[in-house]
């Protein structure tokens, strides 16, 4: 066992502390992320120097130009880019297309794309879910009829994110089965200024871009289809996972920086001539929000290296973090906000926004219920008799 | 970053359970074979002593080896050790006792022969336990201390052989000065013990008092008026054994299959989804505090220092813990009122109430889980009062 980060991990946390130093000042954040409410929502010049400095290739083999770093790299990316709520889309782009790729593409497909997305070249995201299906990746009414060696796809897909700067879409749509049906979904790598497809874009609560995009008659030709035909789910799922991950690093990321910048804000603000931070109430609330902090963190690591290492244990950590990122950001969260006072109702303060982004990271890939019920479905019930002899405390 | 054991450490793995496996008395022998398992494992070279240190018999294991020690003997029930003298004053000894009382005094508590109580609580000395008042003076030809006062909440103390005590000798200066770790023999004439009854009726628990009882010079451990010092080191030891994660965790395992045991209509416990959710909340949580167990282990085996995850330890094992026994009594159902019948109802509330009360106490010893809040806050977080 070995839970020492490397050298190389150490020194992409470094890099990407820097950048967040010079590019997203603590003291600028709200102005700063006010001035990406329009499209792209980002900037060009800072995706360039993610490009530069590597970012964009660590998840990827070298054969295609990557780092071949593994998940526990993209955890460090997405903790400090969670830090410095860094608004590119280095998630919908590395982590949920960059997954699809490298999870169901084959050859050809991996190596025209994930060289180009390497070097900054072009992004893409996924289009999987739709306004009926909640939290259900399963649940997919798009189709995908197949026509003369082509398949045209028809339906309306919601909440994509950053659709608006992307080169393509990962769509999932039925090609066969109900709507609801766990069989007969398939992914399609569909151009995303492909004739058909229409997009209404809108910037998000967390200052994020995201679309509703329709398929009217897409035609795309088989060589578009990522895995096998009728069989989208478990890909999905596998991304999901990752998403999940991802989402989990930069969760305990912000949770850090909001028990960091509440102990600050409450040791220096005075009221009742002592600090806050003195008064036991406050002090015990903080050290809950560490508490929570580390719980989650230790579970991030867990569920990361189980996925890496395809642990049986993987689903189950998995929909175990993503239910622990829910409760204990919404809880972190609500107690900064609080703790700060008229302070921590502003747009101002950087902890309003952390706030924001993990209410808005709940919402994603299933919330805190959502997964504590898929949690109950997998967990372990072992064979064998009751037993009465309880163990003495 | 890597969650796999390495090779030797698969290894021992191997050899723990199959060491289990072969001398692990069942049942009703744990009684009459416990002497042939103390051997069994002193065989293997101090496994009877697991934290102990190589000098001074112990097996020397790396922090990842204790952890695979723990979850190997979690499941199951071993032989019971007199906790006092080998997990807590052992370790004090080691370090800050004289040559003759490590001898005098650590082989008869590896032999499990002699039981220890620990005098530190005090009526008026709770959590602020450096005001304790229980006096030692020495007499004036220094040949010994005589020591009158009580001591609270002594566990075992109406078995005991041995008391190791703090005790004041001094009322100057701030109060963690000034205070003495002295060595007792229960049977000093002048000590009396008084059982104190716990929730549930039990007799753990005891008030001893001191009227003028002698203890020799030698019975000092380390230097007078330093004992709060080495008092703290061994305080962490304690704390380190209460969260008890890997036990909590076969609780709650036990629980699973307790809970499916019992009918709910033509169903199960188990398929009644707001109670198995409730068993799943606290799987997730235990399952993110045995991983902060794990880090903390790496970081000592790397650094000699627990690391800042090790903190949270103790305050969310102990609610876990409890979390765990609230779960099996609402399992029990009306058998709740089990008071340890065997006349009715399902087997596990015989012990299950009783588990749930004792295990109140868990957040109150050790350091209460308040206290714990501020010394992270102090101590981690950097607060100031
Ligand atoms: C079953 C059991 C076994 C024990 N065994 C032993 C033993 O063998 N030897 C021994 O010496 N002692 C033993 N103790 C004593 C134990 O260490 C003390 O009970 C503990 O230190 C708390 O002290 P107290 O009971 O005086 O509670 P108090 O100090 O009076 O505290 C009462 C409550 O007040 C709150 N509180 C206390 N301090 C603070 C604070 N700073 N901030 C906020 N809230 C606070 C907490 O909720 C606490 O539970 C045992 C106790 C129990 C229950």
């Amino acid at each position: 066992m070995d839970f020492k980060f490397t050298e190389e991990q150490q020194m992409l946390r470094d890099s990407i502390q820097k950048f967040v130093r010079e590019h997203y000042p603590a003291d600028r954040v709200g102005a700063r992320r006010k001035a990406f409410r329009k499209a792209p929502g980002f900037a060009e010049e800072n995706w360039q120097q993610f490009a530069d400095l590597g970012w964009l290739g660590v998840p990827f083999p070298e054969e295609l130009g990557g780092i071949g770093g593994d998940l526990a790299d993209v955890m460090v990316v997405m903790e400090e880019l969670g830090k410095g709520l860094v608004v590119e889309p280095y998630f919908p782009t590395v982590v949920l297309f960059g997954s699809a790729l490298m999870l169901g593409g084959n050859a050809d497909q991996q190596q025209s794309l994930v060289p180009q997305l390497i070097e900054g070249k072009l992004r893409g995201t996924l289009a999987y879910m739709e306004e009926q299906a909640r939290y259900e990746l399963a649940d997919v009414a798009t189709t995908a009829t197949a026509r003369d060696g082509k398949y045209l796809l028809n339906g309306t897909k919601s909440l994509v994110l950053n659709a608006d700067s992307a080169d393509y879409l990962v769509v999932s749509a039925r090609t066969g089965g109900d709507r609801t049906a766990r069989e007969g979904i398939t992914l399609f790598l569909v151009p995303a200024d492909a004739e058909g497809v229409k997009r209404v874009d809108y910037p998000t609560i967390d200052v994020l871009r995201a679309s509703e995009v329709s398929f009217e008659n897409v035609a795309v030709g088989e060589d578009a289809i990522l895995g096998s035909v009728g069989e989208g789910l478990a890909l999905l799922e596998a991304i999901s996972q990752r998403a999940i991950l991802a989402l989990g690093a930069e969760s305990v990321g912000m949770m850090e920086m909001l028990y960091r910048d509440t102990t600050d804000y409450t040791s220096q603000r005075v009221q009742f001539e002592k600090p806050l931070a003195a008064f036991q109430s406050v002090k015990h609330r903080i050290v809950d929000m560490f508490v929570q902090t580390e719980l989650t963190r230790s579970l991030l690591y867990r569920a990361t290296m189980e996925v890496q290492g395809e642990h049986e244990d993987a689903p189950l950590d998995v929909h175990g973090l993503k239910h622990m990122v829910g409760k204990a950001g919404r809880f972190v969260g609500q107690s900064a906000v609080q703790l700060h006072g008229g302070m921590g109702q502003t747009e101002e303060l950087r902890v309003g926004h952390y706030f924001i982004r993990l209410a808005a990271i709940d919402a994603q890939f299933g919330d805190t219920d959502y997964h504590l019920g898929r949690y109950t479905e997998l967990m372990p019930i072992p064979e064998g008799e009751p037993d009465a002899d309880l163990l003495p405390f | 970053m890597d969650i796999d054991y390495t090779q030797e450490e698969r290894q021992f793995q191997q050899q723990v359970r199959g060491f289990l496996d072969e001398n692990l008395p069942r049942g009703n022998e744990m009684w009459s074979k416990r002497d042939a398992w103390f051997k069994s494992l002193q065989a293997q070279g101090g496994w009877d002593v697991p934290k102990w240190p190589a000098e001074f018999g112990g097996p020397g294991w790396t922090p990842v080896q204790h952890y695979i020690w723990d979850r190997e003997t979690a499941g199951r029930s071993l032989p019971p050790v007199l906790p006092f003298g080998q997990v807590m004053l052992a370790p004090i000894l080691m370090r800050y006792g004289s040559k003759e009382q490590q001898e005098r005094f650590l082989p008869d508590i590896r032999a499990n022969k002699v039981n220890w109580c620990q005098g530190y609580s005090e009526p008026g000395a709770g959590s602020d336990l450096a005001s304790l008042k229980t006096r030692a003076v020495l007499s004036e030809d220094g040949s010994k201390y005589v020591v009158n006062g009580t001591k609270i909440w002594t566990t075992m103390g109406h078995m005991a052989q041995w008391m190791f005590c703090l005790t004041r000798t001094s009322s100057e200066g701030p109060k963690q000065e000034g205070i003495t770790f002295l060595l007792i023999n229960m049977k000093t004439p002048g000590i009396t013990v008084k059982p104190i009854f716990t929730l549930g009726g039990s007799h753990h628990v005891n008030q001893v008092f001191f009227d003028n009882v002698e203890v020799p010079v030698e019975n000092r451990v380390g230097e007078e008026g330093k004992g709060w010092t080495y008092a703290k080191g061994l305080l962490q030891h304690e704390r380190s054994g209460i969260a008890g994660i890997s036990r909590t965790l076969t609780a709650l395992s036990k629980l699973k299959k307790n809970a499916r045991s019992v009918r709910v209509g033509d169903r199960t416990l188990l398929d009644d989804s707001s109670y198995k959710r409730k068993l799943a909340e606290t799987e997730i949580e235990l399952r993110a505090l045995e991983f902060a167990e794990l880090r903390s282990l790496a970081d000592a085996q790397q650094t000699g220092e627990p690391g800042t995850a090790s903190s949270i330890l103790k305050l969310k094992g102990t609610e876990l813990q409890q979390r765990v026994q609230e779960l099996t009594i609402e399992a029990a159902g009306p058998y709740a009122l089990n008071a340890g019948f065997k006349e009715a109802g399902p087997k596990f509330s015989k012990m299950g109430m009783m588990m749930y009360l004792n295990g109140r106490a868990a957040t109150v010893y050790g350091g209460c889980s308040e206290v714990q809040k501020d010394v992270i806050a102090k101590r981690v977080l950097g607060i100031k009062d």
